[in-house]
């Protein structure tokens, strides 16, 4: 069934992204052989002469509609499944390529000693495209849950199907226009157990903003909160809009406010300080959120890598806290969502119905 | 958690569902001793990690209090140097650091000295306006216990400990040993109940603040196939082993007054008991986790006479011997260790849990200095199958390992058939490790406690009747052994697992240590 199987320590495959070393790589002209798929995944394993020992937490599933699109989240995925490890299945469904073809990329992550990751990149061009996903289904680990990463829009059939198979899907509506907050909605409110990285950026302004309110001096404005207001960097973002739709779905008959101000940080040379720096402020990215409990203002606003609270009208106005953002590494984001393994997250739901409502209100 | 809404207060609407940790408020730490080798060697490198890791509130500020002399920003530099050689990331990195260091401070003076604790208040009225850590304040005792006393009443004197329902927090962090016997943790107790409420305390015992001490918590409660047999039914021993190869290493004086009962025996290793030991919690906050240490420590068995200490403890001394092929001194060639020295440095105890679960599972601990290697465990041994099926001795009792350090992680012992025609068991090991399957760095075990206190979180912290419960049990042993009737503790060659009587003590019970 299939044509070859080589150990292509750096030999181009066909899918058009470049093998990593010490890769095995096999090529299918038909269907998908799952056995053959193991079998290599065994011979990936006992390689090297370490213990062929797996941990396992998860089935991590990848889906991407480009080579392009995985190897830029490649590098994210690792250390995610470093961190929760995992069998990582990527697969690539790239029918823009006409010419059909269908392959599999088989290596293993160690940590220790024991391998932490086994990961399977399934490749598919043209009409190849159709075999990936029972092939996706046949290779997860049995008794695992499923967690979905989905690189593409929050829409179509393969979605549809994910949404009824996986634990729980992964997406980042920060990497995409916020009108998609709308059919993130819709799924959300058929029951999907849907995450956001996206979500996961803001969790220093929530965070913040409810260390705020636990400063003893300031507990008396818990009850009076009346309005709220995001700016965000150079247009507005799925997190604004996030923020805004958590603090709304918490208050009651709060008024909300957003807009776009100033530009996005440029991207960062990659700075060779000891400890990696907070993520830059991109585009769409929150800078500052306001919200007035009369007589008090509060104000937290990012400078740097710190996030600063300010009160104002309350006495004199004072800094009530100033916090780091957390250093940036790839991956870090996708290992907060692999946090929750299973289920919804309900502050996330209600966030993304508010937002939802938001957008609908400013259309 | 960060705050307890009093009860008429409108609860925070932007908590409940948050996945983010907070923040710790913003605070100042004073340390205690602080150009001391604890403030060196853990609390600066732990307080730059949280830093690091942005765990600490950026207003945030550290004073340390000495006798030695150093300006603000000697005593910053050294600092410095001490995170440079002792934190778990490095390099340091200059930009934390210089944000960091912008909040270090020091205040030279005796803690006798009133005018020194007014230099303190000042340094931390000085931190309020320039770092604005808003009155809050954690008060880290890294000195020796007899300056505890001393400390609160100063602390009392000059007005510096706000009552606990403050808006303003005070906090309180003492090291151990607290006190050296039962008479005396109950003076200092009362003496800092008399300056502080009890929610202001943080007896911190740095083995609660390891990740597989918390694990074991984990381990026993979020899986169900573990607890129906944790217990007298299904379990025949517990063995307890907390071994260094590490000497005196210039503890000598220290150690004198300790030994091992005191240094070891007393805290980690009871707290160790008490957590393979105690009744599921009926939740996961401090106090319901402490109810159900205490009610352990309060089943242990007490060695009230000479001849039940004699039956049940074995307490040694190292002689000169061998640790990693290095030929080291006995415990009285030591720097400031006297000839003829009576204090033990190795102790092997059975113990006996009175309760339902326990009654009958002896549990034999023991905790040494020059063992032949570093190694902190619980092996909970399981009873034999009742019938031999596959022939007399061919297999042998289930032991589940909790490894505490190094290589942190859990191991169950079974057996397995030999691959080949005949059925012939033989015993495997299927071990969990937690620096493999967890690729994330663990945070240090001061780390942890210090994020805790700052937070107010008390749960790994030993409340009062819990260090009392302890100072009972080890205080009976103590009276016995440190009369000069009882005989001098056994010599064992370092680099051994202890004197013979102590193999002895389970050869009794028909048992042996395990091999480690």
């Amino acid at each position: 069934m299939e044509e070859t199987v080589s150990d292509a320590y750096g030999e181009p495959i066909s899918a058009g992204a470049t093998p990593h070393a010490g890769e095995l790589t096999v090529q299918f002209d038909k269907a998908v052989d799952l056995a053959r798929i193991e079998g290599l995944l065994r011979q990936a394993r006992e390689r090297g002469g370490g213990s062929p020992e797996t941990v396992s937490t998860l089935n991590l599933v990848a889906i991407f509609f480009s080579a392009a699109q995985y190897e830029k989240a490649g590098e994210a995925l690792e250390v995610a499944g470093t961190l929760h490890p995992c069998r990582l299945i990527a697969v690539i469904a790239d029918q823009g390529i006409e010419q059909e073809s269908l392959t599999a990329r088989l290596s293993v992550v160690r940590s220790g000693g024991a391998i932490t990751m086994e990961r399977v990149v399934l490749s598919a061009t043209g009409r190849a495209v159709r075999h990936l996903e029972s092939a996706m289904m046949g290779l997860l680990r049995p008794d695992l849950p499923m967690v979905v990463v989905w690189g593409g829009r929050p829409q179509g059939d393969l979605l549809r199907r994910v949404v009824e198979s996986a634990d729980r899907i992964v997406t980042d509506s920060g990497a995409r226009p916020p009108s998609y907050l709308t059919e993130t909605a819709s799924l959300l409110a058929k029951g999907a157990p849907i995450g956001d990285l996206a979500w996961a950026r803001i969790f220093p302004w929530q965070a913040l903003a409810a260390d705020t309110l636990d400063v003893p001096d300031l507990r008396e404005h818990r009850g009076n909160i009346r309005r709220a207001r995001v700016v965000c960097a150079g247009a507005i973002g799925a997190e604004g809009l996030l923020l805004l739709g958590w603090m709304q779905s918490r208050i009651k008959r709060l008024e909300v406010e957003i807009r776009a101000e100033g530009e996005a940080e440029q991207e960062k040379a990659s700075a060779s300080t000891p400890v990696p720096r907070a993520a830059r402020l991109g585009l769409g990215h929150v800078k500052l959120l306001e919200f007035v409990s009369p007589p008090a203002t509060f104000t937290l606003v990012r400078e740097k890598d710190v996030l600063i609270s300010q009160v104002k009208g309350d006495d004199d106005g004072f800094c009530a806290h100033r916090v780091r953002l957390p250093p940036e590494m790839p991956g870090r984001l996708l290992a907060l969502e692999l946090k929750l393994l299973s289920g919804r997250d309900e502050l996330y739901a209600q966030a993304v119905q508010a937002a939802a409502k938001l957008l609908a209100t400013r259309t | 958690m960060p705050y307890a809404p009093e009860h008429d207060e409108i609860p925070n609407p932007l908590r409940p569902g948050l996945r983010a940790d907070s923040a710790p408020e913003p605070c100042s730490v004073v340390i205690f001793g602080g150009s001391g080798d604890l403030a060196h060697r853990k609390l600066v490198p732990a307080l730059y990690n949280l830093a690091v890791g942005a765990h600490l509130p950026a207003a945030f500020g550290i004073v340390g209090v000495s006798k030695s002399a150093y300006s603000h920003e000697e005593f910053a530099q050294e600092m410095r140097e001490a995170v440079g050689r002792f934190s778990r990331t490095r390099p340091v990195d200059p930009e934390i650091w210089q944000d960091f260091a912008a909040g270090i401070r020091y205040v030279a003076g005796s803690f006798d000295d009133q005018e020194t604790f007014a230099r303190l208040r000042a340094q931390l009225d000085e931190l309020d306006k320039v770092r604005s850590t808003r009155g809050n304040r954690l008060y880290y005792f890294a000195t020796p216990p007899s300056t505890f006393p001393t400390l609160l009443k100063q602390l009392k004197a000059a007005g510096m400990i706000n009552p606990p329902l403050d808006t303003r927090f005070t906090r309180v962090v003492i090291e151990k040993p607290f006190g050296r016997d039962l008479a005396s943790a109950r003076a200092l107790n009362r003496l800092v109940l008399e300056t502080c409420d009890e929610r202001q305390v943080f007896r911190i015992d740095h083995y609660l603040g390891k990740e597989t001490v918390q694990n074991l918590l984990v381990f026993r409660f979020a899986n169900s196939i573990f607890e129906p047999i944790w217990n007298r039914r299904y379990v025949d021993q517990v063995q307890i082993t907390a071994g260094e190869e590490l000497g005196m290493e210039g503890r000598g004086r220290y150690y004198e007054e300790a030994g091992i009962l005191r240094d070891m025996i007393q805290n980690h290793v009871l707290q160790l008991v008490c957590l393979s030991a105690l009744e599921p919690p009926v939740s996961f906050d401090a106090d319901s986790v402490r109810d159900e240490k205490i009610k352990v420590l309060r089943a242990i068995e007490t060695f009230d006479t000479p001849e039940q200490v004699a039956r049940n403890v074995v307490l040694g001394q190292y002689a000169p011997g061998s640790v990693a092929g290095a030929d080291v001194p006995g415990y009285q060639q030591e720097k400031e260790v006297a000839k003829g020295s009576r204090t033990p440095t190795f102790a092997a105890i059975r113990l006996n849990i009175r309760s339902w679960r326990w009654d009958g599972v002896p549990f034999y601990v023991r905790s040494g200095k020059r063992m032949p290697k570093r190694a902190t465990e619980i092996a909970i041994h399981f009873r034999p199958v009742p019938h031999p099926l596959f022939g007399e001795g061919t297999t042998q009792p289930n032991v589940l390992i909790i490894r505490v350090q190094p290589e942190e992680g859990i191991a169950l012992r079974f057996s397995a058939k030999v691959p080949g025609e005949r059925f012939r068991p033989r015993t495997v090991s299927m071990d969990f490790r937690y620096g493999t399957t967890f690729a994330a760095a663990s945070p240090e075990a001061y780390e942890r406690l210090l994020l805790d206190a700052m937070r107010g979180d008390q749960t790994l912290f030993t409340r009062k009747d819990e260090v009392e419960a302890a100072w009972r049990i080890v205080g009976n042993i103590l009276k016995v052994t440190e009369s000069s009737e009882f005989p001098p503790p056994h010599p064992y060659p370092a680099g051994t697992w202890g004197p013979a009587a102590a193999d002895e003590l389970l050869a009794q019970d028909r048992r042996v240590w395990r091999r480690l």
